[in-house]
């Protein structure tokens, strides 16, 4: 029992860092319909960024950190205005834009292993204070996570709903013309989507990072993870990608009790493939998908 | 000349595997990420008939295709409900569940430590052992393959496979079947990539489960994407193009630590450029959906 | 001789009704017209029918079996042939290749099928490249064999489709809009070969969405006029074209 418990409290905060991925993803696939596999590119550069400051410029933490999600956010308008918007404008495909994302991955990862290494790079060295709750233990770090993640991801809920400019995104993902037609500023609605999700991508990365360490190629697992969470909960509602993000951690959580988080990857997958087939709205998604063609 | 030789027969495993893989990509429009797998299970089967089983390379190698082809069949049935998007997301799905089960089912697979020691290849009684032997073989298995996969994409099968990747809906009123085009496709794709397998295992004599991950997959759509697809002539450009740059690179004189990452760059760089310039790919003659 | 016959056909999408309770028949021999406002349901009819949307409630018979949501290349195989209001062609493939395909059937569309017929190859592929030019120099095409379709002009591009749509030998044919978009000469050709069509074989049913009342006067033999999902009128073309109230809703007249 007391393990399950444990268990279930790691799985818990994991589900916080899960939902900071999908609200991430989530913001791109839902408002521009396009799969953002360059996220996993946002992500890393996040975490190296504090590397950077910290490690080689010697930079005190919490500035690091300021640095570190800056040059996420950065890096992702940057990657949107040199790649995706011109794509997009010369009326590029799907398939191509996924491929270009592709691109995009493979070179900024890769261009962070040249400079760093492929290794681990640790963040944060010495013991963790942990706290004792009855018999259950956390880390300080653990408590971080929670707390940053679970804050981010329902403040940002709560300015959804308030905010006309992020109502507008919201609406961005089902009637494309309607933004123009409300005449609400596109290119700045496009900046700010790129914008928070990075802002999402770089924080998830950052206390991961601190906790754990990062290496170049971690980029794609976040993303996948992410994605995941996003199509398994339900594209169109806010809360599906946290139930989903939510729901991964926790089996994620049971698989390492039952067997062991060598077949986490299974378990993932094997969720994704069984929601496409049997319920592809998503889980949390009352609705039903809208017929094609 | 050994190392001429080793480039020639990597292309010409490499060559196997894309053309396998442009009856899907390029004549059937649709974007896999499970390639990897079904060179991995090919591998793996025909090593493990060869070594448990005891049997002589070539049926170890046909019944590991026939197996491989099941297997595709059984992945194929439902990620070929799926277009776009969702597609590439199943077939990744597939990719990374059979990799986690190739990586930690250690009882079969010996897991991370990969099988070591799979025998030469012995046809009519002769052992091939040297690399000019070896290119032969990988010659004569490359040029069945490529008539073989010419025929069948000159044939009624191939014409309305394009006719499908083109324009789906249009097709199926012409009367055409997605769902068994596609699933023949992707059957004979994953069955020619098992071949290229068990070539693979029993060329270097050693599998682990790294060289069949979800990079491996991306690294062989990659491969079409950059030399165009469609066609019998972009798979040759892409692959003697993805092959031979890590070779050029190390000709520059590029220090071997840097060398991998330098030479993923360009792959994504090349990427890139392409969709910009050329999104049907150097030598391809469809764009991508 | 096979006739389409439709009955009480329903279809709701997002909450509305889009097909209403369709009652119609349409028989061989004859060009019938569909007519009606724009959303009246006409192009979502012919979805109904070649199942590319499911149907809610109702049933499709052709000659004498069901076709209510098959799959669409099953509705295809019963000789339900489609030209769609956007062509559709296939754009990376050239004109000859557009044609031939339609001329296969799915016998021959296995990946096996050459290595099983090494000596019947020759001849099944001669036999089809007649076929294709025959319905390529129909339309006048034949110059064009060799270009992708994408690089044809959007006359050509419609001629292609009805090559195509006939060389898939098709005993029902349901044209959507076939006249659209194309100038006055071209206008003239297309007609030329609906009547062609229907004077070389009478065994065909044709059903036509238009709304050039020129065209539907010229060739339509039997008009059904759809409103707001139902069919509100039919009759000889000339009756349904002359009755007040249809002038009045469509016509504006």
């Amino acid at each position: 029992m007391i393990l399950l418990s444990q268990l279930l409290l790691n799985a818990l905060v994991n589900a916080a860092i899960f939902s900071l991925l999908a609200v991430g993803f989530g913001l791109i696939y839902r408002s521009m319909r396009f799969f953002y596999i360059a996220y996993g590119a946002v992500y890393v550069i996040a975490s190296y960024a504090v590397v950077a400051a910290m490690q080689i410029s010697g930079f005190p933490l919490y500035l690091s950190i300021g640095a570190g999600v800056f040059l996420g956010v950065l890096a992702g308008v940057l990657m949107d205005r040199t790649v995706y918007l011109p794509l997009e404008r010369s009326g590029a495909t799907p398939g191509v834009l996924l491929i270009a994302s592709l691109g995009l991955y493979i070179l900024a990862v890769n261009a962070v292993a040249l400079i760093f290494g492929n290794e681990v790079k640790i963040l944060s060295r010495g013991i963790e204070p942990s706290f004792s709750l009855g018999p259950l233990v956390i880390t300080r770090m653990q408590v971080i996570q929670f707390l940053v993640g679970w804050i981010l991801v329902t403040g940002f809920w709560l300015i959804i709903r308030k905010n006309t400019l992020m109502k507008g995104i919201w609406a961005m993902g089902e009637t494309p013309n309607l933004v123009t037609a409300l005449g609400l500023p596109c290119g700045l609605m496009r900046l700010l989507v790129f914008a928070l999700s990075s802002v999402f991508a770089g924080v998830a990365s950052l206390v991961t990072a601190l906790d754990v360490g990062i290496d170049p190629h971690v980029g794609m697992h976040a993303l996948l993870i992410g994605a995941v969470a996003v199509i398994v909960g339900g594209v169109d509602v806010y809360w599906g990608w946290i139930g989903g993000a939510s729901l991964l951690a926790l089996l994620q959580g049971m698989a390492v009790w039952q067997f062991s988080s060598r077949w986490n990857d299974l378990i993932t997958f094997g969720i994704l493939i069984i929601t496409l087939l049997f319920r592809p709205q998503g889980l949390f998604s009352p609705r039903k998908r809208r017929e094609e063609r | 000349m050994n190392y001429v030789l080793h480039l020639l027969i990597m292309i010409g495993i490499y060559l196997i595997l894309s053309y396998g893989l442009n009856l899907v990509v390029g004549f059937g429009g649709l974007l896999s990420l499970c390639h990897a797998v079904f060179y991995g299970i090919g591998a793996y089967t025909g090593t493990l008939l060869m070594i448990k089983a005891g049997l002589p390379f070539l049926p170890a190698i046909f019944l590991g295709m026939v197996i491989t082809g099941l297997f595709a069949l059984i992945v194929g049935l439902p990620a070929l409900r799926f277009r776009g998007d969702s597609f590439v997301l199943v077939t990744l799905g597939f990719q990374m569940i059979v990799f986690t089960i190739l990586y930690n089912w250690i009882d079969l697979t010996r897991g991370p430590y990969g099988i070591p020691g799979i025998p030469r290849p012995v046809i009519a009684g002769v052992e091939v052992t040297e690399l000019y032997q070896y290119f032969i073989l990988v010659s004569l298995f490359l040029v069945v393959i490529v008539a073989i996969l010419f025929v069948v994409c000159r044939s009624p099968f191939g014409l309305a496979l394009k006719a499908l990747r083109d324009d789906e809906m249009a097709a199926e009123g012409l009367g055409k079947s997605p769902v068994h085009l596609f699933l023949y496709a992707f059957v004979i794709s994953g069955m020619v990539a098992s071949l290229a397998g068990g070539l693979y295992a029993t060329y270097v004599t050693y599998i682990d489960p790294t060289s069949f991950t979800l990079d491996e997959s991306i690294f062989l759509l990659a491969i079409l994407l950059v030399g165009g697809t469609g066609n019998m002539i972009g798979p040759l450009v892409g692959t003697v193009f993805m092959i031979l740059l890590p070779e050029a690179l190390r000709f520059l004189g590029l220090p071997d630590t840097v060398a991998p990452n330098v030479r993923q760059m360009i792959y994504g760089l090349t990427l890139i450029t392409l969709m910009f310039l050329r999104p049907q790919g150097i030598a391809g003659e469809f764009k991508l959906r | 001789m096979k006739g389409l016959k439709i009955k009480k056909l329903s279809k709701a999408m997002n909450g509305l009704k889009i097909v209403e309770q369709v009652t119609a028949n349409f028989l061989p021999g004859r060009i019938t017209a569909l007519i009606g406002p724009n959303g009246a349901g006409k192009t979502t009819l012919f979805h109904l029918i070649t199942s590319e949307l499911k149907v809610d409630k109702g049933e499709i018979v052709y000659g004498d079996e069901t076709i209510t949501n098959l799959p669409p290349y099953l509705v295809a195989r019963k000789g339900v042939g489609r030209l769609f209001q956007d062509i559709r062609v296939f754009g990376n493939m050239t004109a000859f290749e557009n044609v031939a395909t339609a001329c296969y059937g799915p016998c021959f569309e296995t990946p096996w099928f050459p290595f099983f017929n090494l000596k019947r190859m020759k001849s099944i592929n001669n036999d089809i490249r007649e076929r294709a030019f025959h319905w390529l120099n129909f339309v006048d095409l034949a110059e064009k064999k060799d270009h992708p379709a994408a690089s044809l002009s959007y006359g050509q591009q419609k001629l292609l489709a009805i090559a195509r749509l006939l060389a898939g030998g098709f005993s029902l044919l349901l044209l959507d809009e076939p006249t659209a978009g194309l100038n006055p000469v071209m206008i003239k050709n297309v007609l030329r070969l609906l009547e062609k069509i229907i004077t070389e074989d009478r065994s065909k049913t044709v059903i036509l969405v238009e709304h050039n009342m020129g065209v539907v006067n010229e060739v339509a033999d039997w008009v059904y006029f759809m409103n707001e999902g139902r069919i509100a009128f039919f009759g000889r073309t000339d009756h349904v074209l002359g009755d007040k109230e249809v002038r009045e809703i469509y016509l504006g007249l």
